[in-house]
């Protein structure tokens, strides 16, 4: 939630950075500086009207000096304008021309303080550029820097105003008072100036280290991101395998609960077929017919079965919308573009080579994304002479040699078993070409 | 969120309607308000002369203002010494608090104009059409100027002119001088009238006092200074025959020093005065107390081998604070002081110095204007009035006062022999061109 701190004291204390409370220290200084500035200016001039010596003070100025009340008012407020437009020129959530309003501000008012202080300390230039370093962000902002710097430092020098319009100088001021507190009173003057560049400096250093150790807690941090996401990946390929695991398992529980269990009641009932056949033909003949039932239950359960091994989405879906869906499902959660072009497409597909070409998808995204690290990704569908052909390219690293790995492996598998065949290319990203034949078979074998 | 939002609303709103209120109450308070205008005066005469009624002029223009602009009040701290005034000023200017018109002393006109405490008052002439500069006598308001500006307005001014003893003159069976005399004819009748009357062989009566080397100079074409360039041309042959001319004058006296009493007990022909000085003198009863029993009157200055009879005339100025809240106003009033015929006739009649207006002048001229009390008998303004269409005003540059300290030491050493003319003038110019361009 916003917090608006103008205050110092407040803000004082939700500093945490040493260069913070150092910026703000410099602030104080400085705001005890114009205090005790403008004071000297109001008990001088005050003293030099009881002296009655106003006259030949007046003689000695190149320009009217501001009235006493007017100096001390004048500075109090400017310097408080300045502060509010630091403030401001620091908040987080301020647009781009609303900073540099703020800063165009604070520079005036910074002039308007000086003034008013006949240019005696110009300290408050160190305070504005303290200001703008603590922003400073390296970008565009270098020459901002620079420039405000250079306006300012040309701007304060007294003797350039001096030249230009002339102020009443902080030396006639002086005079009044006799040589010993004259001494003192430049040796304070120039005291609080160097007292001044000192917590400046003091505060660069603090900054430049500041800025140094945020760097490098931004390196460790990113060291850890890295560590933390690659046991992400070790985590991934585990459970991966586990799942592949379970998967095994399951099937080999379908197999056995379905097919051996159909399969062990048609061997038994097949025995006893074998001794009814010549005792008792027509029994046999009966239990053929119990048999037979067995065996279409049993294919019965086995389509079951694969139907419950073929993924979800092809179960609910046609082909081409689950890949789509697939294909679109994939793009979100890896943020990767894919792009899916059909161009030609068999009139009729049998379920298994559906499953393949489902599967050689999946795998080939699921490579480009993990092995590629790709952002960009294309599968194409192109239909010649009864073949289909899946060409799936990515605009990753590829890899130099196209070792088939576990999952290059199962796809030519699957591919060998439809008389398909795989090719894969490395170069300027991966391209993998699977063509898988399509033939008018398929058709009656869809029926069956 | 929201809530904030809602909150900040209502804060700009009564913040709107607080402004609003204040807008209001304070043109309310505008427009009921009595304007209030601050003038810096001195009491007494500017010409260092006896004076009775010090605000005389001073009040008659307020009145005078006030009834033309009823809303408006104009006051003035009573009871400041001439002496005081500048420092006064100056420390009312310090602290921010001066009049919003002011009399100016002479002497920091240059420092106040170029430091900005007095406005420049061209763009308020150039706009004010019923401002006419040459009702003015051209030396008093030159004053006022500078740098081609005008930063103040004449008020009264006093141009010095030649008293002459009169009787002393007709027991020697001497004419009055003529307006177009010359320095010749002044040092002749000083000769003639320079001499031992009693016969104790010491010289008991004198033709001049008080006439010095400055005086000269304005007689003879001036040019001793160039302000603008800061420098200073002591060595000229014309300022060498103006100090020579003194010498010469002083060298009659044989090493007699005159003294005023003297000139009191008409011993002494010639003294320069300034016109306040005559104005305060010649009428009952100051005539009584200072000049016993001789007739004075005046006449020209008398004219060097290369100038003419000019008068210096010294000039009371009054300018406009810079930071006066009511110009307009300020810029009425001054016009009120310093062009008003009424106003300029009071300057005639109740101060010591001379109207800066020529027509008041010229009509107290015609109307025979005299002094007004036992004694008296009239003056001839109108020749006064020709004097001040010539007069020449002094410089007024910001070390000129020091300038001529340090001139007046110098030349008090060749005057008394410590220094050979020629050669001390040269040093002076020297001396005087390194402090003013220091």
């Amino acid at each position: 939630m916003m917090e608006i701190d103008f205050f110092l004291w407040r803000s004082l204390f939700k500093a945490k950075s040493l260069a913070g409370r150092l910026h703000q220290l410099l602030w104080l200084y400085n705001g005890m500086v114009v205090v005790l500035f403008s004071g000297f200016y109001y008990v001088t001039q005050h003293k030099i009207i009881e002296a009655m010596t106003a006259h030949s003070f007046l003689q000695a100025l190149p320009v009217l000096p501001l009235p006493a009340d007017e100096v001390v008012a004048l500075s109090w407020l400017s310097f408080g304008v300045l502060f509010v437009c630091g403030r401001i020129y620091h908040r987080q959530d301020i647009t781009q021309s609303g900073r540099y309003l703020a800063l165009l501000a604070e520079t005036i008012a910074c002039l308007v303080v000086m003034r008013t202080l006949s240019l005696s300390y110009d300290g408050l230039v160190l305070l504005v550029v303290a200001d703008l370093m603590h922003r400073y962000d390296g970008k565009n902002t270098g020459g901002l820097l620079v420039g405000a710097m250079l306006l300012l430092f040309f701007l304060a020098d007294y003797n350039m105003l001096g030249f230009l319009g002339g102020v009443e100088p902080f030396d006639a001021y002086a005079a009044y008072y006799n040589s010993s507190v004259r001494g003192v009173l430049s040796a304070l003057k120039s005291g609080l100036s160097s007292v001044n560049v000192v917590l400046f400096a003091l505060y660069l250093v603090m900054l430049i280290q500041n800025k140094h150790q945020e760097k490098e807690r931004i390196q460790s941090l990113n060291e850890q991101l890295e560590s933390a996401n690659e046991k992400l990946r070790l985590y991934a390929a585990e459970a991966e395998r586990t799942a592949e695991t379970r998967e095994r398992n399951r099937l080999a529980r379908e197999i056995h609960d379905t097919l051996g269990h159909t399969l062990t009641g048609l061997a038994a009932g097949m025995d006893a077929c074998m001794v009814l056949v010549d005792v008792a033909p027509q029994k046999a003949k009966e239990q053929m017919e119990k048999l037979r039932d067995v065996a279409k239950h049993g294919l019965k359960d086995v389509r079951r079965s694969v139907k419950k091994l073929r993924p979800d989405d092809l179960e609910r879906l046609p082909l081409r919308e689950a890949l789509t869906h697939m294909v679109k499902e994939y793009a979100d959660t890896t943020s990767m573009e894919v792009k899916l072009s059909i161009e030609g497409w068999p009139e009729a597909m049998r379920q298994d080579v559906e499953e393949v070409i489902y599967r050689i998808v999946q795998e080939g995204l699921t490579n480009a994304n993990r092995h590629g690290h790709a952002t960009k990704a294309s599968v194409t569908f192109q239909m010649e002479e009864g073949r289909l052909t899946i060409a799936i390219v990515d605009n990753g690293q590829g890899c130099k040699e196209a070792v088939p790995g576990f999952g290059l492996r199962h796809m030519q598998e699957r591919l060998d078993l439809l008389h398909g065949s795989l090719s894969c290319q490395s170069d300027k990203g991966f391209k993998l070409e699977a063509v898988i034949p399509v033939g008018q078979g398929a058709k009656e074998e869809r029926h069956d | 969120m929201m809530g904030m939002k809602r909150k900040l609303s209502f804060g700009g709103h009564l913040l709107v309607i607080i402004l609003l209120a204040a807008f209001g109450l304070w043109s309310w308070q505008a427009a009921h308000a009595r304007t209030h205008l601050r003038v810096g005066t001195f009491v007494g005469s500017a010409w260092d002369v006896p004076s009775s009624d010090g605000y005389a002029v001073m009040d008659t223009a307020i009145k005078s203002f006030e009834e033309e602009h009823p809303d408006v009040d104009v006051t003035y701290v009573s009871g400041i010494k001439p002496e005081d005034y500048e420092e006064w000023l100056a420390e009312q200017i310090l602290a921010g608090t001066e009049p919003d018109v002011f009399l100016m002393p002479d002497d920091d006109f240059e420092a106040y104009a170029s430091m900005g405490a007095i406005r420049n008052l061209s763009d308020t002439i150039a706009r004010d059409k019923g401002f006419d500069e040459e009702g003015f006598y051209p030396a008093v308001l030159e004053y006022g100027r500078k740098d081609g500006s005008l930063y103040a307005l004449p008020v009264e001014c006093a141009p010095t002119l030649m008293f002459v003893n009169k009787t002393l003159l007709e027991r020697e069976g001497i004419e009055m001088p003529s307006d177009d005399w010359t320095w010749q004819d002044f040092y002749d009748i000083c000769a003639r009238v320079t001499k031992d009357t009693n016969g104790d062989g010491d010289l008991d009566q004198f033709g001049m006092y008080d006439y010095d080397w400055q005086l000269a100079v304005t007689t003879n074409g001036g040019g001793l200074f160039d302000p603008s360039r800061r420098a200073c041309f002591f060595a000229s042959p014309n300022i060498e025959q103006c100090v020579q001319f003194v010498m010469r004058l002083k060298k009659l006296q044989q090493g007699h020093e005159v003294t005023s009493r003297e000139v009191d007990l008409g011993k002494v022909a010639f003294r320069p005065f300034t016109f306040a000085e005559y104005k305060t003198y010649k009428p009952y009863p100051w005539r009584i107390k200072k000049f016993s029993d001789s007739e004075w009157d005046c006449v020209r200055l008398p004219a060097g081998p290369s100038g003419k009879n000019v008068s210096p005339v010294s000039t009371l100025l009054i300018a406009m604070s810079e930071r006066t809240a009511e110009p307009g106003l300020a810029w009425q009033l001054m016009k009120k002081i310093s062009m008003d015929p009424e106003v300029q006739q009071a300057v005639l009649e109740k101060s010591q110095g001379l109207p800066v207006r020529r027509e008041v002048v010229l009509s107290a001229a015609k109307a025979q204007w005299g002094w007004g009390s036992v004694g008296s008998e009239s003056v001839d303004l109108e020749a006064i009035s020709r004097v001040m269409d010539e007069a020449i005003g002094h410089p007024k540059f910001r070390d000129h006062r020091a300038a001529i300290i340090m001139a007046e030491n110098a030349i008090q050493e060749i005057y008394a022999g410590k220094r050979p003319l020629s050669m001390g003038l040269h040093k002076l110019q020297k001396e005087v061109n390194a402090y003013l361009q220091r």
